[in-house]
């Protein structure tokens, strides 16, 4: 069941993350 | 009623059941359907799908092409507010699976739209059935979430809507990069690229619709005893989707949401304008593009980070504190342009469209404290509708007085002042309202067996 769940977890959160990382890239040149 | 597959007894919850597969079902919707607040990537290649790099004569303008958000919005308030009662009746499993088809299928519909170049078969692929998808996916977690964690509701509720802020952040890069591949010279890659998403979010929240759960009859958290007495604004009663909005409760609440909601979109809709001329010569539209990514970041986080803390602070004082800290902020704002302090001018934006984020996220758990579990989904659709009245009025204001205060003569770098003094006075309605938040009054309180009401669809 817990192996499951983190399956889960992270087909949900590698996207979710990598949209974060693609936002966090493209916001730095604001500070540049 | 439904049967098999996608009935509700059919989802119910084995013995041993770990709650927290739940909240990943609602998010794989929900980061789904957050893909509309991207939807503006597609504008500028949908007014060049003859010209390919410039627009043609008999290609579609902006203008146009903006309606087909505007009508999905619409939409999803509609029909969260038309389908509520079925959706609480069906169970999560058949709206989540319904909400899959319709959003998918609008990408396929507007695909064949675009590939024939029929702008009405957009509007009503993306716009209408898209928007129906929208609407029943966004409300059909929230009631089986809040009854799976009864004892951090909040917290339950935002990391699904976190999800809906989060779509936006993987659709834009994903929507280029799908474009990106797909062009050709003798096409932007449009078409290819709305089959593709179609199918993907389909086939993804298709994951949300096999593992969600309904919980078991009676059941609670290990350790969690509910309180039999009300406290404060926590009722231990229950209020049908029909009754609820006849109490003033509801209506003060529909005014928090919409104020709260007409504040930040009309920021988030200009901000890239607004940050270049409050900072004219300074900012580019690159750099005002990072800002509303920034923003969007602060938006999908401040839902989480809000609706959990509501859970240990209570709801009303986290509106308070939306209404107060966002006075406060907006009314900076004007100060904080003249200083010329991106830093903090920045900050204060994050920090506005966080609690813009968190409104959305903690009203569903407010919801519950107020009206009870029971058709507390239903009740969530129909408040929703405070969200496409904010969605009009939020960007009507802030365009239209900036543009008469520069009609006026107001230098563009100060056609936003005005604007901030309003938000504040929208925000200062949504505190009233939220100060005058009472407890339902008993004679609205349901007063048969809800299960019965739940199963048999008698209400």
């Amino acid at each position: 069941m817990k192996g499951k769940i983190g399956i889960m977890w992270l087909v949900v959160g590698i996207p979710l993350l990598w949209g974060v990382y693609k936002t966090l890239q493209n916001a730095l040149k604001l500070f540049q | 009623m439904t049967s098999g597959f996608f009935s509700r007894e059919s989802t119910v919850a084995p013995p041993g059941f770990n709650r927290f597969q739940v909240p990943p079902a609602a998010l794989a919707v929900h980061l789904c359907i957050g893909q509309v607040y991207a939807f503006s990537t597609f504008n500028l290649p949908l007014t060049k799908l003859i010209g390919i790099t410039q627009s043609a004569p008999g290609d579609w303008n902006l203008k146009e092409v903006g309606w087909i958000f505007s009508i999905a919005i619409l939409f999803l308030g509609s029909s969260a507010a038309l389908f509520g009662r079925w959706v609480e009746r069906v169970g999560p499993r058949l709206s989540m699976f319904v909400s899959a088809l319709c959003f998918g299928g609008g990408f396929m519909v507007s695909a064949i739209g675009i590939h024939i170049h029929q702008l009405w078969l957009v509007y009503l692929g993306y716009g209408v059935l898209g928007g129906c998808g929208l609407g029943v996916g966004y409300i059909s977690p929230v009631s089986t979430l809040i009854k799976w964690f009864p004892d951090r509701p909040g917290m339950a509720t935002g990391m699904a809507i976190m999800g809906f802020g989060g779509g936006a952040l993987v659709a834009a890069p994903l929507s280029v990069l799908l474009m990106k591949h797909f062009a050709t010279p003798k096409s932007a890659g449009v078409m290819e690229t709305f089959v593709t998403m179609g199918a993907m979010y389909f086939i993804f929240m298709m994951i949300g619709v096999f593992s969600v759960r309904v919980t078991p009859p009676d059941w609670k958290p290990e350790g969690w005893a509910p309180s039999s007495q009300p406290k404060g604004l926590i009722t231990s009663a229950n209020v049908a989707v029909d009754v609820a909005w006849k109490t003033p409760q509801f209506w003060l609440l529909w005014m928090v949401l919409c104020m709260n909601v007409t504040a930040g979109i009309g920021v988030l809709s200009q901000a890239s304008p607004m940050i270049q001329e409050m900072f004219s010569g300074q900012i580019t539209a690159i750099t005002a593009a990072s800002f509303v990514g920034l923003l969007s970041l602060f938006n999908m986080g401040g839902r989480f980070v809000w609706a959990t803390a509501s859970d240990y602070i209570g709801r009303r004082n986290t509106y308070m504190i939306f209404f107060v800290l966002g006075i406060a902020l907006y009314a900076s704002v004007p100060t904080l342009g003249h200083s010329g302090s991106r830093a903090l001018f920045t900050a204060a934006f994050c920090i506005i469209l966080s609690m813009y984020g968190g409104g959305f996220a903690t009203i569903p758990a407010y919801l519950r404290d107020v009206f009870g579990t029971f058709q507390v989904g239903a009740i969530h659709g129909r408040l929703l509708t405070a969200w496409s009245v904010a969605g009009v009025l939020g960007p009507v204001l802030v365009n239209y007085i900036r543009q008469a205060q520069i009609d006026s003569g107001v230098p563009k770098a100060q056609a936003y002042s005005v604007t901030m003094y309003i938000m504040c006075g929208l925000l200062f309605i949504g505190f009233l309202s939220n100060l005058s938040m009472r407890a339902v009054n008993p004679k609205y309180h349901f007063k048969g067996d809800t299960r019965a009401a739940s199963d048999g669809g008698g209400h």
